[in-house]
């Protein structure tokens, strides 16, 4: 082989320990952003196919206006190559046995569900299996508390109208079992074919008609362009994104993905950095060599590029071959916590990121310290030159800083999470400059000595540009890692507030008014007391100040809640979890006014003052807005868009009440009897939609926690990185003094406090650095409230303390081991 | 760069012309002079030591003799281009052609073994056929069967003995020495010094070679001597060079 190709050659450079290090940090970044970003993408895909199944398909055209849509858009929906299914629900009664019950009817055609299981049993006493079809034609399958209301058998027939069914199976699941008020009674789920001999639908009837879409999401949004012009306000189309209860954690677990990975992004690009300047100073001899045999500038210029390029090509590769097996290993283990194989999906998008950081951090990161390498003067190598001050890498800088951010905006597409990490890391670097010049200030004043307190900070003091810099990377790396550790702990513990688990998960509807009190008295004696108990009222909203509310809203605000009846409540005092934003609260003996949920208030553009007619029945009520509030929709709790003063616009009318509670499985029972003595009222079991919740929620913790361990373990290798680039001199300076008669043991605790007090103020100012990141990052990105995390401030800087004592003793180890001559040898 | 093709080793000009050459440079406070009003000349073929004490200025001056620095002022001619007036990229060209060097501290590029050290300066020159050049050369300093080993894997005066190969690889008319023996204990450096004044002679090189070692100064033709950054010679051998 040629000696000037040698130059060029990857296996010559990773004899250098500074190329391995260029080399590891950008295998590790590429490996970082891969993962990050493949498992992202697996994990929504995931994440969303497991939620689709709350639609029991990918998209809903829901019919609220008792009429079948067209036989001409499902038509188009199956030439675009979609999946279709169809549903009808409504209410009616049913015979069977000796008695009848108000039931909610499901009938569903042969494709239901197109995504998603349904659970049933063959007997009460059978095991729960799930099948991906519902009941054929001539079947039905019930609720068991149907039964149990009619003492019915399987194999007993149930009139549905003018139909007899066979009961085949007992309901216990459907997928998109979701919470409609609608099904307030028993499900009963049979074939849509049989619905038109049960007579039960008439002109008139109230009836929704469901269709079911599933495929490509481009073909589904295709075809929602398509279908959108036609739709009516009473069509309403509907994606996972739209159902509130889960969109909220799905958006927030999204972005902490991505934050993840700006954060990967963040410390490879300081690890490529740290290492490359490093070996830019490495190969100032060898520049001043070739220069001296008459290599021109230029060509140092070209030989160094070229270099780069292609430690680019082996990082990159290097980085997709750790990646790969990494992303099989975080799949495998989510389909463990899934209890479901889980289709792998290399999605090919999810590279550009990687690939964009490889090139990012070898060009704005790696290249302008080598690029300067031309300037190294030949004379070096008579005799050594001065190094840099430090000025020419001012613009590297810039360009670094520049780099960075675009990589993060690019990567998250968040301008808040730019700004809080640019904020956090602004914040982290003056509190630098401060402690820089503290300790100048102070530790000049300190003189060497016997002790190893005074060595410590005499060695702090001789390395101070060395010092400055480390706790620069160690306060950049620890708070990145922090940042990243406070919102995943908020994160977490957000969704444990919102679902605790004691969470409401049974709804009592339709209690009447004169039941309320039995009905608190008998949830008491069985142990599970009801939440607040509220009036529910039945009502649409159709004047706003005056104006018929459809032509006073712009078209645009397609708004769901103006199509449908809200269930309107009147209720004292504020429920913990709304929060208000606008007006006030009613004050005890108020009558006039209604307090509106604020998404709502947003979509219709109301204020307070506004003046709202609401027509409850044949009656029209109208009160003036007087408060704006939030609402927690994922609580579980009875929520409502429009409260009322007690004694207020409600006052008169007819109104049942509506209530939650938390009924644990094993006491499932003291339903029956409740059934029983209460037959009025209506049950809606929502456990299985929590256990969902909860599903979810466990699934994007667990990715959460994979990344974060990723992150950490880059974390740990760019400390690594810093600390062993001033190896040698440690090592020299140590076998120096031990040259010199230093006692080991002032070498250790000399050099261990040194690397403690280092890592204590690096822990400290990253730690508040953190907590002015998570500051922004809360209250813009997660909208969670900020609070001070001292359990974080207080141990960080002492576990960096304590690590980076660790770690000084561990680069000690050659020093002492070995004769002061002997390594003085090595290291010369 | 017409006037650095047009010379060769039987031409008669002198092969170092150096007219009131001064360099200072600048400290935080103030101006240090390096050099002051220093002229001389060298022939071809000639072997001249400069001699003198750590601090004298002989470094500096071997510096701007080989063109690896530009002075303050004055000029330095070699082999008849004038240095002043190139670029850095023209001066790297004619070191690479024309100029060999051999250091105190050998600086050999230490991923490279011997072979590939001396054939770097001859792929810079674009000469054709290095390796077998190189090889030949190893095989004349006495490392022929050390040919693939690492400076690591060599002693000192191993090292310096692939240093003197690399120097002579490329077949410079001149040849600047920064104490080459400096970091070997004695038999080592008489041993490496033999070997440098062997192949100078053989080569008909030119040397210039800075040193403290006084029996290696006097085994140049001429010796310069150096204090404070003036430079003095001897009569004697003033009257040789002439």
């Amino acid at each position: 082989m040629e000696a000037s190709k040698k130059l060029m050659s990857v296996r010559r450079d990773w004899r250098e320990r500074d190329v391995r290090v260029v080399l590891v940090a950008i295998i590790i970044a590429v490996a970082t952003v891969a993962t990050i970003a493949l498992f992202a993408s697996q994990l929504q895909r995931t994440l969303v196919a497991s939620a689709t199944t709350f639609l029991a398909a990918d998209r809903q055209l829901e019919a609220e206006n008792g009429r079948p849509i067209p036989d001409a858009w499902m038509e188009e929906a199956r030439s675009r190559g979609l999946e279709t299914g169809r549903m009808v629900e409504f209410s009616t009664m049913v015979f069977g046995g000796e008695g009848f019950q108000l039931v909610s009817v499901k009938a569903v055609s042969n494709e239901y569900p197109l995504r998603g299981e349904i659970e049933v049993q063959t007997s009460a006493e059978a095991p729960r299996e799930t099948v991906t079809s519902g009941p054929g034609p001539g079947e039905v399958w019930v609720n068991p508390r149907l039964l149990r209301l009619l003492e019915l058998n399987i194999g007993d027939t149930l009139e549905v109208g003018k139909a007899k069914l066979d009961i085949t199976r007992l309901l216990i699941r459907e997928p998109d079992g979701g919470f409609r008020l609608s099904a307030l009674a028993p499900r009963v789920m049979m074939h849509v074919d049989d619905v038109a001999s049960t007579e039960v639908i008439q002109e008139g009837s109230r009836v929704e008609y469901i269709y079911l879409f599933a495929g490509e999401t481009s073909a589904l949004n295709e075809y929602y362009a398509w279908l959108q012009p036609q739709l009516e306000p009473s069509h309403e189309w509907e994606g996972v994104r739209d159902s509130e209860t889960f969109s909220d954690s799905l958006e927030r677990a999204e972005r902490f993905l991505l934050l993840g990975g700006s954060l990967a992004v963040l410390l490879a690009a300081v690890a490529v950095a740290v290492a490359s300047r490093q070996y830019a100073i490495s190969q100032r001899d060898t520049v001043a060599l070739l220069k001296t045999l008459g290599l021109p500038g230029h060509g140092i210029s070209r030989l160094y590029l070229r270099r780069l390029a292609l430690w680019g090509v082996v990082g990159i590769a290097g980085g997709l071959l750790v990646a790969l097996p990494l992303f099989w290993l975080l799949v495998q283990t989510l389909s463990d916590l899934l209890g479901r194989p889980v289709d792998i999906h290399l999605d090919p998008n999810a590279l550009a990121p990687a690939l964009m950081t490889a090139l990012v951090s070898l060009f704005a990161f790696a290249y302008p310290p080598v690029r300067r390498l031309r300037n190294v003067p030949a004379m070096r190598v008579l005799r050594s030159q001065p190094g840099e001050t430090g000025r020419e890498a001012l613009p590297d800088i810039a360009i670094a800083v520049i780099a960075i951010f675009g990589l993060v905006w690019l990567y998250a597409r968040e301008w808040s999470m730019v700004i809080a990490l640019l904020g956090g890391l602004l914040l982290l670097l003056a509190a630098l400059a401060l402690v820089g010049w503290v300790m100048m200030a102070v530790l000049r004043r300190v003189r060497g000595g016997g002790n190893a307190w005074r060595l410590a900070l005499v060695g702090l003091y001789r390395h101070r540009r060395a010092s400055l810099a480390q706790m620069a990377v160690f306060a950049m790396t620890l708070m990145l890692a922090a940042t990243l550790i406070l919102v995943r702990s908020s994160l977490l513990d957000d969704w444990q507030a919102q679902l605790p688990d004691d969470a409401p998960n049974h709804f009592l509807i339709n209690i009447a008014p004169e039941a309320v009190d039995d009905v608190e008295s008998y949830w008491q004696s069985e142990g599970a007391p009801l939440d607040a108990v509220y009036p529910m009222v039945r009502g649409r909203l159709t004047e706003l100040n005056g104006e018929p509310v459809k032509e006073a809203v712009t078209k645009d605000a397609r708004v769901g809640a103006l199509n449908r009846e809200l269930n309107l409540t009147w209720m004292a005092d504020l429920p913990d979890d709304n929060r208000i934003v606008e007006g006030e609260w009613f004050v005890d003996g108020q009558t006039q006014g209604v307090s509106v949920e604020s998404e709502l208030a947003d979509q219709l553009g109301l204020q307070v003052g506004d003046r709202l007619t609401f027509t409850i029945g044949a009656q029209k009520v109208t009160e003036p807005v007087t408060s704006i509030r939030t609402v927690q929709w994922d609580s579980m709790k009875p929520n409502f868009y429009m409260a009322f003063p007690p004694g207020g616009g409600l006052a008169d009318m007819p109104a049942t009440w509506i209530t939650s509670f938390y009924l644990d499985a094993g006491n499932k029972s003291a339903l029956n009897e409740f059934s029983r003595q209460f037959p009025t009222v209506s049950v809606l079991e929502i456990d299985h939609i929590i256990e969902r919740i909860q599903q979810i929620v466990g699934q994007v913790t667990s990715a959460i926690e994979a990344i974060l361990a990723l992150i950490l373990a880059a974390a740990f290798v760019v400390m690594a990185a810093v600390v062993s680039a001033t190896l040698r001199d440690r090592q020299r300076e140590g076998a120096l003094l031990r040259t010199l008669g230093g006692r080991q043991s002032l070498l250790v605790r000399s050099t261990m406090l040194e690397f403690a007090l280092l890592g204590f103020f690096a822990g400290l100012i990253g730690a508040l650095a953190a907590e002015s990141a998570v500051y922004v990052l809360q209250s813009t990105l997660f909208e969670g409230t900020f609070r001070w995390h001292w359990q974080v401030i207080i141990p960080i800087p002492l576990v960096s303390a304590l690590l980076l004592a660790l770690f000084g003793r561990w680069q000690l180890g050659p020093v002492l081991s070995v004769s002061p001559m002997l390594l003085l040898r090595r290291l010369e | 760069m017409n006037q650095m093709t047009d010379f060769s080793k039987t031409d008669t000009s002198p092969m170092l012309r150096v007219s009131d050459l001064t360099h200072r440079v600048r400290m935080e406070t103030d101006t240090l002079t390096i050099l002051q009003g220093v002229s001389l000349e060298i022939n071809r073929g000639e072997s001249v030591a400069i001699v003198g004490r750590s601090g004298s200025g002989k470094t500096t001056l071997l510096g701007l003799l080989a063109g690896l620095d530009t002075p303050s002022e004055g000029t330095v001619e070699l082999d008849g281009a004038r240095i002043s007036d190139l670029s850095e990229d023209e001066r790297a060209k004619l070191r690479a052609s024309r100029v060999g060097f051999v250091f105190q501290s050998f600086q050999l590029l230490p991923a490279m073994t011997a072979l590939e050290n001396v054939m770097l300066p001859l792929e810079l020159a674009g000469f054709e056929a290095p390796e077998k050049r190189a090889r030949e050369l190893l095989k004349r300093v006495g490392l022929g069967e050390r040919l693939h080993h690492t400076p690591r894997q060599l002693s000192g005066g191993e090292q310096q003995r692939v240093a003197i190969a690399r120097a002579f690889a490329s077949d410079p008319v001149i040849l600047f020495a920064d104490e080459p023996t400096g970091n070997l204990d004695n038999r080592t450096g008489q041993a490496v010094s033999d070997l440098l004044m062997d192949l100078n002679r053989e080569q008909g090189t030119t040397l210039v070679m800075v040193t403290h070692d006084e029996r290696l100064a006097a085994r140049c033709g001429r010796q310069l001597h150096i204090e404070a950054g003036v430079l003095t010679e001897p009569e004697a051998t003033q009257e040789l060079a002439h």
